[in-house]
């Protein structure tokens, strides 16, 4: 059943791509989510200063503060509505054998994280990339992948004492498992004239566990700022970026998926489309907007995920909760006090806040229920209304 | 969440605030690698700031629907205190002793202080070191879930492979009692001995105490003097039970504080618990304090009147086989069922509790052949 909602969505796209409408979102979507890059013969530079940089065309990134899950920091979670949105300067370079992505962001607060305080902490920047993506993949969820669409992150702290450089493998809150890769380097430096980060990820464009040799590459990032005590999922978070290697073709079928909705504020009616929202209970488990009565927990906080989702991402996500299935955030954090509690004193955990469950076959599936019956403009109106969504200044 | 669950007793009637167990503790686990501003036990003075600078205000916990509340993370200079040490060779030139940093707090800053005015003034000693909660805070409060309670026995311990310096575990932690290592970037506390533990020995805290005031045992272990002391005379109270985590370290409350004198020096009489406020027990141990105050003083006046009191004759602490029951063979049968034998009893030991014994380098692999 899924595979066929799944091939039918393929198939009204594929036509669809003749239509004016994919047209102009195939234009807007270039315009906006792909990245340019350069094509080197010589090696690719893995240092901040190297000239070549001066050379590669660039483009601006918006990070919005992570409010999807809500950490238990106090101090950090009274910053959240104060933040800015963070903006970061990104350059590709890639030759036939290895990738450079150049990442320069503001930061008038460099921290470093001391050896000796208890609570202080470091700039940091990453980059992730799905392990798999192309034609037939769907999107994973941006913030470090999920269940079903693993990604590798790359990460750069600043930590005094030692160089905090690590390779990891996630799907999902809570997953990120350290790896070793050969041939990858980060080097972060501080601009003190000009009060800016710059970072340099390189890597192979062909790793054991991704291959980037394609037209469109997706690519996410995050950045650190440790003067606003972040760390984990506090921090700033882009949307999926694509970078354009034009070396490599570029697949029409994905082009189509990715681009598909870019101008979705032109076909969907946000006012309708919130309407709907409130209609069909979407509230009464998430938070958004001046929707606020659902449980904390209870379901990813969506005020900002027009920020950070993309259309065909939302689309999915409610024709098809199953294909994207986040991980809770430690399912421990609320227990059932209306139980008895076990012979040790110990309370279960309140199944109410978790987001999946685990079917008797131990196929996990999203308690999000299928929103696949509600028709195609509906669905383009929720979306339109969801892409509004980018304000984090509710957060509590 | 575990099977069988550990935990400790401490009479604060008996305690002299000597510290052995706090050196104990050091000595044994944080002198040194970025622990040295630890003290996974300690003893502070109550009434109190306590040990971070005020814990008790400081967040963490459960609400009364069971949602992890948030907290905060204490100050290394201002919460912590970092350790200094003072200019012993100088005193030869006839300096005067002081600490070579300028020190604002302490673990053991207020200690004697107390309150109430003279000659009313109070205070006790409070010994605090993780309480391998049966809900532990920091373990929900991980975004990694790198924190585990050990099946075997309810030892809540942090895996270092898996731990990466965010500290959300010390602001989900209402006593405060998860430290981090700046030197390591990753969060470390009580591992309630589980080495020693598993060889039959009580933790070095419990073992070292001169005043023979704690008690180990398993809480299901019905022969055991912690099960009598918390389940049938239930003179052993958590402390902070409103926290919400369901703490398995138990304190005897003080009852036995020097009576109140009125403004003419003379003895009051009556009064629940002398000096020390009831409501302030009452705040610390919950509701249950009357309970133990009504059967700690019927069983005190029993044996004072020469009749038999077990509660009293365990609360003496006669000898360390009965206080420590630790169920030895009960370590040496979980091996046995793993078919260990003879040094390999050693494997039993959570490895996850090791420092990469956690990121077998296969794993990713294994992934991508799926």
């Amino acid at each position: 059943m899924k595979k066929l909602l799944k091939t039918a969505l393929l198939g009204v796209v594929s036509t669809a791509v003749l239509t004016n409408v994919a047209k102009a979102d195939i234009k807007s979507f270039f315009k906006w989510e792909v990245l340019p890059s350069k094509y080197t013969e010589g090696t690719v530079p893995s240092d901040p200063n190297d000239e070549l940089w001066s050379m590669v065309p660039g483009k601006y990134v918006y990070l919005y503060p992570q409010i999807s899950v809500r950490l238990n920091d106090a101090q950090t979670n009274k910053i959240i509505p104060k933040k800015k949105l963070q903006k970061a300067l990104v350059k590709v370079v890639y030759n036939s054998q290895n990738i450079a992505v150049y990442v320069k962001w503001k930061d008038n607060t460099p921290s470093i994280q001391p050896v000796y305080t208890s609570n202080a902490f470091g700039d940091g920047v990453s980059i992730e990339f799905p392990n798999k993506f192309g034609k037939g993949i769907t999107l994973p969820y941006i913030g470090m992948g999920d269940l079903k669409h693993p990604v590798s992150v790359y990460l750069q702290k600043t930590v005094a004492g030692r160089d905090y450089e690590k390779t990891f493998i996630s799907e999902g809150f809570g997953t990120l498992t350290e790896i070793k890769e050969e041939g990858v380097s980060i080097e972060m430096k501080y601009n003190k004239a000009t009060r800016e980060w710059v970072a340099v990820f390189k890597r192979p464009l062909k790793t054991e566990n991704s291959d980037l040799r394609a037209g469109l590459v997706p690519i996410g990032f995050a950045i650190w700022d440790g003067n606003q005590h972040e760390r984990d999922g506090n921090k700033a978070l882009s949307r999926w970026k694509f970078i354009r290697l034009k070396k490599y073709p570029i697949d029409k079928d994905y082009l189509a998926y990715i681009s598909w909705g870019d101008m979705i504020h032109k076909e969907g009616d946000p006012k309708r489309g919130k309407q709907l929202t409130i209609q069909n209970g979407c509230n009464a488990c998430h938070r958004y907007d001046d929707q606020n009565t659902a449980p904390q927990d209870m379901a990813p906080n969506l005020s900002n995920i027009g920020g950070i989702a993309h259309a065909p991402y939302l689309k999915e996500s409610l024709i098809d909760p199953n294909d994207v299935i986040i991980r809770n955030l430690n399912p421990n954090r609320h227990y059932n006090k209306f139980v008895k509690p076990d012979k040790t004193g110990a309370y279960p955990n309140n199944d109410m806040y978790t987001w999946y469950i685990k079917t008797p076959d131990g196929k996990i599936q999203s308690k999000m229920p299928s929103f696949a019956h509600l028709s195609e403009q509906d669905i383009k109106d929720i979306v339109a209304y969801l892409k509004t969504l980018r304000n984090w200044r509710n957060f509590k | 969440m575990s099977k069988r669950q550990l935990a400790m007793v401490m009479d604060l009637n008996k305690c002299i605030g000597c510290q052995t167990c706090t050196v104990a503790c050091k000595t044994q686990w944080t002198n040194r690698n970025g622990r040295e501003y630890m003290y996974w036990n300690n003893v502070e003075t109550m009434p109190g700031e306590g040990y971070p600078r005020g814990w008790m205000e400081a967040g963490g916990g459960f609400d009364e629907q069971g949602n992890l509340k948030d907290g905060i993370i204490p100050d290394m200079v201002l919460d912590y205190g970092v350790p200094w040490d003072y200019n012993h060779e100088e005193l030869f030139e006839m300096d005067y002793l002081k600490p070579d940093t300028d020190p604002v707090w302490g673990p053991n800053w207020d200690e004697d202080v107390g309150a109430g005015d003279y000659p009313n003034s109070y205070y006790f000693y409070l010994p605090r070191i993780c309480n391998h909660c049966s809900n532990p805070g920091c373990l929900a409060a991980c975004p990694r879930e790198a924190i585990f309670k050990r099946e075997q026995d309810g030892i809540v311990l942090v895996d270092l492979d898996r731990c990466q310096g965010y500290r959300y575990c010390i602001a989900g932690c209402p006593y405060k009692k998860i430290y981090f290592n700046p030197k390591l970037s990753k969060s470390e506390k009580c591992i309630f001995c589980f080495p020693r533990i598993e060889r039959g020995l009580p933790p070095a805290c419990a073992h070292q105490c001169v005043g023979r005031i704690r008690w180990v045992g398993f809480l299901d272990d019905e022969e055991g003097q912690v099960y009598k002391l918390v389940h049938k005379y239930k003179v052993a109270l958590p402390l902070r039970p409103d926290f919400g985590t369901q703490p398995n370290v138990y304190y005897v409350p003080p009852v036995l504080s020097p009576p109140k004198f009125d403004d003419e020096g003379k003895l009051i009489e009556g009064g629940e618990t002398g000096r020390v406020p009831v409501e302030f027990l009452e705040k610390l141990f919950g509701p249950g304090v009357h309970h133990a105050i009504k059967v700690l003083k019927e069983e005190m006046e029993k044996r004072k009147r020469g009749e038999e009191s077990e509660l009293m004759d365990i609360l003496i602490a006669y000898n360390h086989a009965d206080m420590f029951r630790l169920d030895e063979n009960y370590y040496q049968n979980l091996a046995a069922e793993q078919g260990l034998k003879g040094t390999e009893f050693f494997k039993i030991i959570d490895h996850r509790y090791v420092a990469g014994a956690n990121t077998p380098k296969e794993e990713v692999k294994v992934y991508f052949e799926k």
